[in-house]
């Protein structure tokens, strides 16, 4: 069997919560079980040199960029890159904008990835704005491998957008999931207050249109809140603000639900004995909502691609990070993504506030 | 022997030359029966000793060492395969272990300060004081800390009673011990040894040798110890590109793994970046349609584009010097390493 072209994946060492140690880390252990993998570490280059030399691992498939300093989670990140024109996040984009390597894995922060892919990468033709998306478990099982995780996008890489931004969100997400989930034909739904077409703000209504019109994704219509835990459809769509809530949220009630369950376990025998008796069943549910298992959350909408990993990941979540941006990298999302949105360009768009039919 | 100062290179057999798995019993029952062309080389193990062994101009040749556990018996399939790898060596040296066997000495049929220490300290002794040393070992056993060691004591750095305190903690044998005792009281002490190069065969993290000196340089193949000996005047251009054409055929790696890999001896600080560059501006001033001079002068030219500003940090000695006894005790080697933690595949 061929072996899978080789992915070079430049990886920003320095805006972990943790230091560059846990990057470092995922970086030696791949290189030690995925031949298939370049890691570029990109940092300050004597203590990444220091921190790789104290684990094991095959130098043939790391290097490292030096780079400048690096943005951190508490700063302004258009400020900190004005400031700091060669930090880590910048030089790991550079690498990937020269084709020095082929995707950008960073858990720095959110904000200073979307502004280095902007200035750096480029974005999709016909996409105006990225769209940071997010996997969460389900109910429901997606396509034909039973995946137990559906896509929500955006989650926060922009706070407001417009109809033909929705739309643009539901292709990208679509295509993601088809090149990562190896569903054919993710069913795509928007998120609102209701499934009728006329529910929700305009720029819903309006996308829902337009979705409706142009063949661009397998449209599901409108789903509700209670629908996204259930899993009614693979990819749901909303504004980054609305997104990001409703994945904080999420994790709220996952958190909420592991401590309830330490919390009745301490309180009486018999309970403690049900939840021992579940035990094999519970750390299941526990690991599929675990967060550093997903692989980092996927910054859509650039011509190359970009995960953005949890700012609290461990080497393990940032390794996983690392094998779904080769396994994106290998799919040709953006012209994909191009195709589709192509077939949007036929479609009116209706005036914001204009008659709905 | 002749008493003119020689440059001296000497080598370990096992994972330092030969590629020899011992990892399972049908493996090691395999090697007796192994004959010379059954064995299977590091890669560019022998393309180096070959290039080391042949003398520079205006010197006499160098003097090669081979030091191995092997046992006495296996010395005719081993004197072969280093013929046929076309090896010249002015001594070989292996173990009795039939011999320790006979004599119920169980211990030493694996123990190897107290077999190797005496063997070096004994063959220093029968060298003019002049001549300098290069060591090839493994990361596999004690190596490292034996080099060191011997380096230590030949230098003078270390006493014959802190030689007793290493032989007591690695549980030698009275004999060994008054033996490496004898020997030591006949090496002219001198800081004879340059470089100990330890393979890394079971990929330990460099920095565990770090407790040692700056002088023991972890290699993870022999094409990162073929920059440091250019570096250091032991090899020049040519055969820098000899040896690497040798690693390229025998390891099957595609150029961008070996420039990774020439980064990272920059990088840990064994090869200075002004030695690096020479080393660029040798191998593209001819023109040349030698793929493997290509190659090298490919990775000077990524090492500029990934590394810019390189910055070479020599390694620095420990001060005061290592608790070899300790660290005997301890071992230094691949069975003192952490494995890996398993990882998840992730979930989309």
């Amino acid at each position: 069997m061929d072996s899978p072209p080789r992915v070079t994946i430049a990886l920003d060492a320095m805006g972990s919560d943790h230091g560059p140690g846990e990057v470092v880390k995922a970086a030696a252990t791949l290189s030690l079980s995925r031949p298939d993998l370049t890691l570029v570490l990109v940092g300050d280059e004597p203590l990444l040199t220091h921190l790789l030399s104290q684990d094991r691992y095959d130098p043939g498939q790391i290097a490292i960029r030096h780079a400048e300093g690096f943005v951190s989670m508490d700063e302004s990140p258009g400020a900190a890159l004005e400031a700091r024109p060669r930090a880590s996040i910048l030089e790991a984009a550079s690498l990937v904008a020269s084709g020095a390597a082929d995707a950008l894995v960073t858990a720095g922060p959110t904000g200073a990835a979307v502004l280095a892919a902007a200035r750096r990468l480029g974005r999709i033709r016909g996409v105006r704005r990225a769209a940071l998306a997010a996997v969460y478990p389900t109910e429901a099982l997606h396509g034909p491998v039973g995946d137990p995780f559906a896509l929500l996008l955006d989650v926060g890489a922009t706070t407001s957008c417009d109809a033909r931004d929705l739309v643009t969100f539901a292709a990208l997400g679509s295509a993601y999931a088809r090149a990562v989930s190896g569903n054919p034909s993710p069913r795509v739904a928007l998120l609102s207050n209701g499934a009728e077409p006329t529910k929700g703000p305009d720029e819903v209504v309006d996308a829902h249109r337009l979705l409706r019109s142009a063949d661009i994704v397998d449209f599901a219509g409108n789903v509700e809140g209670l629908d996204i835990p259930k899993g009614t459809v693979d990819v749901v769509v909303t504004s980054g603000f609305v997104g990001n809530v409703v994945l904080k949220m999420l994790e709220g009630v996952a958190e909420l639900a592991a401590d309830l369950a330490r919390d009745a376990s301490g309180r009486k025998f018999l309970w403690r004995m049900g939840l021992t008796m579940l035990g094999s069943g519970l750390r299941q549910l526990q690991e599929m909502t675990d967060w550093s298992q997903y692989g980092g959350a996927p910054i859509l909408g650039f011509e190359r691609p970009v995960i953005k990993a949890h700012g609290r990941s461990r080497a393990r979540a940032v390794a996983n990070a690392c094998k779904v941006a080769a396994k994106v990298a290998r799919a040709d999302l953006p012209r994909e993504v191009e195709r589709a949105l192509g077939r949007v360009g036929e479609v009116p768009v209706p005036p914001r506030g204009g008659p709905r039919p | 022997m002749s008493r003119e100062v020689r440059r001296v290179y000497r080598w370990d057999l096992d994972k330092t030359y030969l590629r020899t798995e011992f990892d399972s019993l049908s493996r090691l029952a395999r090697i007796p029966f192994e004959t010379a062309d059954q064995k299977v080389n590091v890669p560019a193990s022998a393309a180096l000793l070959r290039e080391l062994s042949s003398p520079l101009p205006g010197e006499p040749a160098p003097f090669v060492s081979i030091l191995s556990g092997s046992p006495l018996q296996m010395r005719r399939v081993l004197e072969e395969k280093l013929a046929l790898d076309g090896i010249r060596w002015d001594e070989f040296v292996l173990k009795d272990n039939l011999g320790n066997l006979v004599r119920g000495r169980f211990r030493a049929l694996r123990e190897q300060v107290g077999y190797k220490l005496p063997a070096l300290l004994r063959s220093r002794a029968a060298l003019p004081p002049g001549s300098r040393e290069v060591l090839f070992g493994d990361d596999s056993e004690a190596d490292a800390v034996v080099y060191s060691i011997y380096a230590d004591l030949v230098a003078g750095r270390l006493t014959v009673q802190d030689l007793q305190r290493v032989l007591r903690s690695a549980r030698a044998y009275a004999d060994a011990r008054s033996a490496a005792r004898e020997a030591l009281s006949a090496v002219p002490r001198a800081d004879a040894v340059e470089v100990v190069f330890i393979h890394l065969d079971q990929r330990t993290p460099p920095h565990r040798f770090a407790a040692l000196s700056p002088r023991v340089v972890p290699v993870f193949n022999w094409f990162q110890a073929t920059l440091v000996l250019f570096a250091r005047g032991h090899l020049d251009a040519a055969a820098v590109v000899r040896i690497t054409r040798a690693w390229l055929e025998q390891a099957g790696v595609s150029p961008e793994v070996l420039a990774n890999h020439f980064q990272d001896i920059v990088r840990r600080g064994h090869l200075p970046a002004h030695a690096a560059e020479r080393l660029g501006l040798l191998v593209s001033e001819a023109e040349s349609t030698d793929a493997a001079r290509r190659v090298v002068w490919g990775c000077v030219r990524r090492f500029r584009d990934v590394s810019p500003g390189p910055r070479y940090r020599a390694p620095s000695a420990p001060d005061p010097l290592p608790d070899y006894a300790l660290l005997v005790d301890r071992g230094l080697g691949a069975e003192a390493s952490p494995t890996p933690p398993a990882e998840g595949d992730p979930a989309t």
